[in-house]
Parts: structure tokens; sequence; C-alpha cells
């Protein structure tokens, strides 16, 4: 693969929810193997960009274009690493199971995993620490040890793109070390992270990139550059508060419902 | 005559086909429920199973008033009428939550009710025009296993198999699925599909078993085998292979009772007869299963759990004697007599306890006096040790001297080493406690 095509490339990209905007004409490029985080109030259409590029909410318009090609061929180099509240922790499978399910995109239909793939989701176990805990019901792991098997599974899916939403969300020490560093070994193997961050407190810590989002972007470009007080004042800022009143108010009026 | 023998259901004509045809029925059912138990979805079954009734009657209807002699295609018939209208439930509650934002339960609620009471009405009408029908009509409410044939059995088996084989080769995908939609959908796991099998198997699963066990409790019978696997195994593969069991069991049982019992009552020379139909003995047999499997869990069963709680007292008890005596004469030896007056326990308590105590170790009689061997002073050195640093652990979050007493007498007994060495770094490795007491040192490992 060529290393100058970007990682990701999107242009005037919008995404609505009904008639709701949630993410408004969105153009940025992000160069490979850069640690990217993604930062922004809630409801700033932080998720549903991840999910526009997994292709789970669909663009009303808008290119998306993933290492130079459309995203549809590119499903198997993405990654994607889910909130850790998007899943049922009471549901009878083991920590290992979890894992393994990082292979599943390449099983097909009507195949068991085979032993190379188990081999392989234990070394991922192995990477985040976890192998003592592999046959444990997963209701009984700590909340920073659910989110390492979420990370051991992407892990296993051998992509070059990762999107991971917010993986710091409710972890301990140990695990958020222990994430940042398989972050940035990531990193060096070349690959490329797009991380949903809360914390502004560790944003220039942790990301060498930063995508500032709020219904439209703020800014995206190295942390150095772009993250300083003025870009943080218009992400969190009131103007974006009014833009999100005058939408719900839209909404309200467009379903007839006020 | 008593019961006659399980194994006869298998080897007699006549009762052969509704053995047969229940045991699968419930297991495809079994496995079916599980899926819906753990999408916490079991509501759905019990809309849907409701949502099949009218198509059952109105294709009663149809064959009563056009085929009246064509008996034998009555059982497809049916099901392609219950099939369609479960189906049409779906989409109604489906269209209901997205489209008119009504909240699930409520739109459940409504499809279940409007469906049945159609259903109900229509089959009033079946009452005047075709009485004998409507016989056939009511079979499907609580259901009637007896009076299968061979062609339900062949109708039966084939889709109970095709749920069982894509429950096995679809396992996988079935398993990302349920667990994690949208991890399923980014790996390109399709989705939508899957989904749509789903809800079309379980629709299959409903109108298998309305016949065996009934519009009204078919529900039961979805759930109840998967909450009973549930309590037994932590993995899928469990859950499934055990709720496949329990429910081709309780479908043979819950047929055999059905049969035997009413059949057993005319021998005993009763005066009232009575009819079982094959439903709620099904039912029954599987809940008796449940509730078994409740109480006897071997994580979470209630008999477990008092086990384990009543092996907590009696360790606490054990261990505040090793401490009493420690306290009193470090290994000296002490009267029994005296042990006695400072406890609150009954002398046969007391000397049971002793007698435990004695047998593990811990400590040494002689005639009537006892003292503590080296590894009972150890252990109850330890005990104080942690009582002693729990102590201080309150005192240093800021709580008050004389409140953190009674909290360190229970976790004396619960802290474990990890959090014993933890609490020791934290607090510098003390030597005294809050009351001026010394801290035994730790043991340290050979």
């Amino acid at each position: 693969m060529d290393e100058n095509v970007p990682a990701l490339k999107v242009e005037g990209l919008s995404v609505n929810f009904d008639t709701t905007s949630v993410l408004w004409d969105i153009h940025f490029e992000i160069p490979q193997g850069k640690l990217v985080g993604i930062i922004g109030p809630n409801g700033a259409g932080k998720s549903t960009l991840l999910k526009t590029f997994l292709g789970m909410a669909i663009p009303i318009s808008g290119k998306l274009e993933c290492f130079g090609k459309p995203l549809k061929k590119m499903k198997k180099k993405v990654a994607y690493v889910p909130q850790r509240s998007s899943v049922d922790w009471e549901f009878p499978i083991t920590a290992f199971e979890v894992v393994l399910m990082g292979r599943y995109g390449k099983l097909g239909y009507f195949t068991w995993p085979k032993k190379a793939d188990r081999e392989a989701a234990w070394q991922a176990l192995e990477m985040v620490g976890m192998t003592a805990f592999a046959d444990r019901q997963i209701n009984q792991l700590s909340g920073g040890q659910q989110q390492r098997l979420f990370l051991a599974r992407a892990l296993l899916q051998d992509a070059d793109l990762y999107l991971m939403d917010e993986p710091f969300a409710g972890v301990d020490m140990a695990t958020e070390k222990t994430i940042i560093a398989l972050m940035d070994k990531l990193k060096v193997q070349g690959k490329t992270l797009l991380v949903v961050h809360h914390d502004l407190t560790t944003v220039d810590a942790y990301f060498d990139w930063v995508l500032m989002l709020n219904t439209c972007l703020i800014a995206c470009g190295p942390v150095a550059d772009v993250f300083h007080a003025d870009s943080i004042m218009r992400t969190y800022g009131r103007s974006n508060a009014l833009l999100e009143e005058v939408v719900k108010l839209t909404k309200n009026k467009t379903s007839g419902m006020q | 005559m008593m019961f006659s023998s399980p194994w006869h259901y298998f080897t007699d004509p006549v009762l052969q086909a509704p053995t047969i045809g229940s045991i699968l029925m419930c297991l495809a059912s079994a496995l079916i429920g599980v899926i819906v138990f753990l999408r916490r979805r079991s509501l759905l079954g019990e809309a849907l199973s409701h949502a099949s009734y009218p198509g059952v009657v109105i294709s009663i209807f149809f064959i009563a008033t056009f085929f009246p002699n064509a008996r034998d295609a009555g059982p497809l018939v049916v099901m392609i009428g219950a099939f369609c209208t479960a189906v049409l439930g779906l989409w109604m509650i489906h269209k209901m939550e997205r489209r008119l934002k009504v909240n699930n339960d409520a739109a459940l609620c409504f499809v279940l009710s409007i469906f049945f009471g159609v259903g109900v009405l229509i089959a009033s009408r079946l009452q005047f025009t075709h009485a004998l029908w409507y016989k056939t009509v009511n079979v499907f409410l609580y259901g009637q296993a007896a009076t299968m044939t061979d062609i339900h059995i062949y109708l039966y088996a084939g889709l109970a198999l095709l749920i069982l084989s894509s429950v096995f080769f679809l396992y996988h995908p079935l398993k990302i699925t349920v667990f994690d939609p949208d991890y399923a959908k980014s790996v390109g796991v399709p989705f939508k599909l899957l989904e749509t099998l789903l809800f079309l198997l379980l629709n299959l699963a409903i109108i298998i078993g309305i016949r065996s066990v009934g519009v009204v409790l078919m529900a039961g019978m979805l759930i109840a085998p998967a909450i009973a696997a549930r309590q037994f195994s932590h993995r899928l593969k469990g859950v499934f292979g055990l709720a496949a069991l329990f429910g081709a069991f309780s479908g043979f049982f819950g047929n055999y009772l059905s049969v035997e019992l009413p059949q057993w009552g005319k021998n005993q020379g009763w005066e009232w007869k009575f009819t079982l139909p094959t439903g709620p003995m099904i039912l029954l047999s599987a809940s008796c299963i449940c509730v078994i499997s409740l109480f006897l869990a071997p994580k979470s069963g209630i008999v477990q759990r008092l086990l384990r709680r009543a092996r907590f007292q009696r360790q606490c008890q054990a261990e505040n004697l090793l401490k009493h005596l420690w306290k009193k004469g470090d290994r000296n030896f002490i009267a029994i007599r005296d042990l006695k007056a400072g406890s609150s326990y009954s002398s046969w308590r007391l000397f049971w306890m002793l007698f435990k105590l004695k047998r593990e170790g811990w400590i040494d009689q002689k005639g009537k006096q006892i003292a503590l061997t080296l590894d009972g002073w150890k252990r109850a050195s330890h005990i104080v040790r942690l009582h002693r640093l729990w102590e201080l652990y309150l005192v240093h979050l800021g709580q008050g001297v004389e409140k953190v007493h009674r909290s360190a007498e229970e976790m004396e007994h619960i802290l474990t080493p990890d959090l014993e060495k933890e609490l020791t770094e934290l607090l510098d490795n003390p030597s005294e406690d809050p009351h001026r007491q010394p801290i035994p040192a730790r043991e340290r490992p050979l």
C-alpha cells in the first residue's frame, strides 16, 4: 500500500438522524500512522462519525475514502472497538470467546474457528495481559479488564485502521496505561488509530493528532497546531449549543410533534 | 396397574407419534428460547404465539368450509395460517416501534391482545357453524399431543431439524449478532439477514410448539429451559445444550403425565374423571426443572448460597475463638470453663467448635485445658493483624477512633492477602493500631 495515501479522506460528509443533522459538511484528511483523538461535547456526533466509517450510519451526502479506496472495499482493514456499555455483560460467554470474535469476519458462514484462530486469540489475550482470566465469565471482570478484551478482539482483526469509541471510559489507571502502550505500539507499526476521547487534560499527552468536532468540524490537525484555547472554546462553547437548540426545534416542527 | 414404562412410549404405535412430536417441538423451542432469553426479548414469544392464533382459526375455518374431507392436509394448512399471522404480528410490532414510536412493551401488549381477540372472535363464530371443527381449534389453546399422527411428526421433525441445524451451522455468526450487534456489523457479519432469520426461526418454533403446548403457554416453553440452563453454564454452548436437553425432557415427561395420570385415576376407581391437556403438563415439567435449577445451581442457587453463608459464619466463629485464646493467654493453657464464661455460645456449640479446631490442628487439649498450637497462634495473630490494620485504615480515612472496631470485627474475616498487602503498603507497614495496641508482624513466607 502506498504510504502517502491518506488513511482517511472525508469530503463534504453530512449525516442525518431522521431530519436532524448529526454531522454537517465535514472535510478532513488523516495521514497514515497517526494516533488521532476525536473530541467534542456529548451529542457532537463523535460516535456517529465512527459508525459512518463502519457503514452503520448512512450519510446523506459526501465521499469517504479509506487508503484511497471506497470504504466498502476496505472493510477487512478496519477494526472497531465499541463502547463498553454497548453489550450485555451478563451474556454467557468467556473472556477468550469474546476475543475469538475478532476472527469472525474472516470465517465463512458455516465454519467454526480453527486451531490457528484460537492460537491467535490467545496471543492477543497475552498482549493485553489477560491470559489469567481467559476462562472467566465476562461479568466477573472489572471494567478495565472488559475494555482490554475489546482491545484484544480488535487486535486479532489485524487491521490497518482502528476506530475506538471511548476506550478510556471507566477504566482503572493500569488499564489506561496498557491501552496507551498498545496504541503507541500500533502506531509504530504504521497503523492509524481514531479514538473518541473525553478527558481534555490528557489530549496532548496521548495523541499526536486531534479532530475537534461539534456537528461541524472545528479543527483537524497535529495537536501542537490546532489544540488550543480558542478551538476548545469553539468546540465546547455557546455558539454550538445554539445550533443544537435550533436543530432540535427543527426536528420537532418537521415531524409535527409541536 | 401402575404407570407404564417410559420406553413403551417410544415403541407403541399409538403413543409413539405424540411422544416424538412433543420432544421435537420442545427441543426446537428451547433452542430458540435461549436466543430470545439472552436478547432479553422474552415477551416477544408471548406476543407472537398469541398472534399465531387467528391464523390457526382462519385456516381451520377455511378447511371446514371448503375441504371438510381433506383431514390429512389439515396440519400443513394450519401451520401456514399460523405462520402468516405470526409474521403479520411481528411486522406490526416492528412498525409500531419504529414508525409510531410506541414503547416496546406497549407494542407487544397491543399486538398480543388484538390478535388473540380476533382469533377468539372468529372461533366463537365457528362454534355455531362447524361445531366439530371448533374442538380442533381449542386444541391449539392449551395443546394436545395425544391426537397427533404421523403426518404431524414428519412436518414437525422437518422443521425442528431446520431450527437445530440453523443453530448449529450458524452458531458463531448468531453468537456475535446476539452478543454485540454493533461489532457484528463492523466485521461484516450480515446483521440484517441474521436478524430476519432469527425472527423467522422464532415464528417457526412457535407454530411447531402451539400444537402440543398451546398458544397460551408457548412463551413459558420458550423461556423455562433457557432459564434453567443458564443457571448451570456460563458458556453459550453449554446453555444451548442443556436447554435442548431440558426442553426434550419436559416434552416427553409432560406428554407422559398427561396420558398416565388420568389413566391412573381411572384405575384407582376415582369417582371424578379428568383429562389433562399436554400443554400445562409440559410446562409444569419445564417449570419444575427451572425451579429446581434455581435452587440447586452451583453458583447462584439458593441452597448453595445458604450453605456458603453458613460456612462463612462458622469460619467467623472459629476465628473469633482463636482470637479470644490468643488475647487471653498467648499460647498458655486455659481452662475450658473460663472460656465458656466469657463466650455467648451454648456448651454444646462450644464443645463442637473446640472439637473441630482440635481436629484441624489449631489447638491442643490437655484434660480440661486448651491452648493454641503454633499454627493456631500464627493464624490468630494474623486475624488480629488484619483487624488492627483495618482499624488504622479507617482512621486514616478520617473515621473516629471509637467507631472503627465494629467494622474491623467483620473485615478481619474477609480481607484477602492481596488487600492486606495493599493496606500494609498504603499505611507504610505500621506497628501500632489507633488504640495504641501493637499490630502483629506479617508472616514472612519461607
